[in-house]
């Protein structure tokens, strides 16, 4: 990383951690080179959940990726759920910590869903001023993910890149490129994915996400239950030529698999990123020399 | 220009509004389809639809997943029924679903319909004990060489601090035997009301949840060492059950079963 980079070396290929894995992960140790963990699943006092995330989190690195953080609400920012997400964050000590933009609840009632914001000048200075409050309570930049959405407003004046690169610029945060919610919300908003990625500025992107989706013709669901399709492959080949070398991983939901195949999927990317980028194998190489390090220095091996 | 509080405002009102039960649900829509963009008034419900739809089925798996036993008892056509009124009288307030289901057991035991089949409710509150112990921070535990190891004159004024994961469930009726029946894949008994039972619920060492029937002085005993009674305390209490050479024996008993169950975290 040179010294005016914003984002942080290439981490690989992770996962998402869930909890019918825990197991196989402790026992069998898969090549999988980092895990991002739901941040709000393990705001518990104790318990398996937490158990599991210590144990796998002396292993792996980890980066916390949360649901509820409802950065672009009018309701105040929840400080009871930022204090939990920053001792979280301390003891777990993850590499980054990202959450979307959009907005979950309102009036204290929560959604549970990753509602879309209408795209206007008046949301931009919201959301900014909002994530230059939270990254000065956590001590750290956060990144954002562009949500899927099935709607959008009459009010917006400007198209969801434009939005997305203004927040990231105006309140100094990163950005987490979920490519199937790209193309999710290409087709049901009829533009063009591929200028989507030429639009957003790549200083700021520090992680890809992939999943599956249910396609209905007319809509597409943003499920998170199928494996990741070849469009989102194809985006995904696109997207690596234009950032480069970024921290890609799966999300799965729901139908989750065993373990293997998400291994097995996930090769697919590390494939897809071998052939698109030739440099990035002299990048792994050095990364899993670190990571040997580490593991020498902790007895892991 | 709608500002976006109202936009956020006009969005979850219609989320929440049940198109079977709420009167308004129509106008709902109105308002909030008309700051959208729409080919149609059919493609607006669509995409509208989307996120009404995604809003109550995450909430009834969270319900479904949370009180899996509760919805076999009830069976589908009355557990959609009591989903929905749930989630209607209940919009969640919490930032994790884990809480979502808090007060389904109040719920049940309110409503005019559930409240006929007090049973319902007992079967909720076992299952949200469950979830608490499941969940419980983790504490170190004590051995019972701790307490033998104790001077005998500190005994009679030693406490007990107990593990956060121990819960206790008292109900009037035979629901926790009900909940075992249909665990077991088997056919629960009938309803029975003229039944007092009491359980300790707790998260074992190998970080399972585990659970067992208490006896009225077993009860009485946990409780008052829950409240800090000491054991002198408690062997005087021990006598309206048993005679004085037996109540000793009795709490000892209980103290070195609890400890073995990895409850007891500490002696004060």
């Amino acid at each position: 990383m040179t010294e005016t980079a914003l984002t942080q070396d290439f981490l690989g290929f992770g996962l998402g951690l869930r909890t019918n894995h825990f197991d196989h992960v402790l026992t069998n140790r898969p090549d999988i080179d980092w895990f991002e963990v739901l941040s709000e699943n393990y705001m518990v006092a104790g318990g398996k959940p937490r158990y599991y995330l210590e144990a796998i989190a002396e292993q792996y690195p980890i980066v916390m990726h949360g649901v509820s953080m409802s950065i672009g609400s009018t309701d105040p920012l929840d400080m009871e759920y930022l204090t939990a997400l920053k001792k979280l964050a301390n003891d777990v000590q993850p590499q980054w910590i990202s959450d979307h933009i959009c907005w979950t609840s309102i009036h204290g009632v929560n959604s549970h869903d990753l509602l879309p914001l209408p795209y206007t000048e008046e949301t931009i200075k919201h959301v900014a001023e909002r994530v230059v409050q939270v990254q000065d309570f956590l001590g750290r930049r956060i990144l954002l993910e562009n949500v899927s959405s099935y709607l959008s407003y009459q009010d917006s004046t400007m198209d969801e890149w434009t939005f997305l690169n203004a927040v990231a610029e105006q309140a100094d945060c990163l950005i987490l490129l979920d490519i199937n919610n790209i193309y999710v919300s290409a087709r049901n908003h009829n533009f063009d994915p591929v200028t989507y990625l030429n639009k957003i500025d790549p200083k700021r992107v520090q992680q890809f996400h992939l999943a599956g989706h249910s396609d209905y013709g007319d809509y597409v669901v943003d499920t998170h239950d199928h494996d990741v399709p070849n469009s989102v492959w194809e985006l995904y080949r696109i997207a690596l030529e234009r950032f480069g070398a970024v921290s890609t991983m799966i999300e799965r939901d729901g139908n989750i698999p065993e373990f293997p195949a998400l291994e097995q999927e996930l090769q697919i990317a590390r494939d897809i990123a071998d052939k698109t980028l030739p440099e990035l194998a002299s990048q792994l190489a050095s990364l899993n020399r670190q990571a040997q390090k580490q593991s020498s220095k902790t007895g892991v091996f | 220009m709608t500002s976006l509080k109202q936009t956020q405002a006009l969005f979850m009102d219609y989320i929440l509004s049940d198109k079977e039960s709420d009167a308004a649900q129509g106008d709902k829509f109105s308002a909030f389809s008309s700051i959208i963009t729409a080919k149609s008034e059919e493609d607006g419900k669509t995409r509208l639809g989307i996120y009404a739809s995604a809003y109550r089925l995450r909430l009834i798996e969270t319900i479904e997943t949370d009180h899996e036993i509760l919805g076999i008892y009830l069976g589908d056509e009355l557990f959609d029924k009591m989903a929905q009124a749930y989630i209607n009288a209940h919009p969640s307030s919490f930032r994790s679903l884990r809480h979502f289901c808090d007060a389904l057991p109040q719920f049940l035991s309110d409503d005019s319909f559930f409240s006929q089949y007090p049973i319902l409710s007992h079967i909720a509150a076992f299952e949200r004990r469950l979830l608490n112990a499941f969940d419980a921070e983790e504490q170190p535990r004590a051995s019972f060489t701790e307490l033998e190891q104790l001077a005998p004159e500190h005994w009679p004024e030693s406490q007990f601090r107990f593990h956060s994961s121990v819960q206790i469930f008292q109900c009037q009726s035979n629901a926790v035997e009900s909940w075992q029946a249909l665990k077991n894949a088997q056919t629960p008994p009938q309803p029975d009301y003229s039944i007092a039972s009491a359980w300790l619920l707790w998260r074992g060492e190998e970080r399972l949840t585990e659970f067992i029937s208490l006896t009225e002085y077993q009860l009485v005993l946990l409780e008052g060492f829950i409240k800090g009674n000491t054991l002198a305390q408690q062997c005087e209490l021990m006598l309206n059950y048993f005679d004085e050479e037996q109540a000793p024996v009795k709490i000892l008993q209980a103290i070195r079963a609890w400890f073995e169950m990895g409850i007891i975290r500490a002696i004060a």
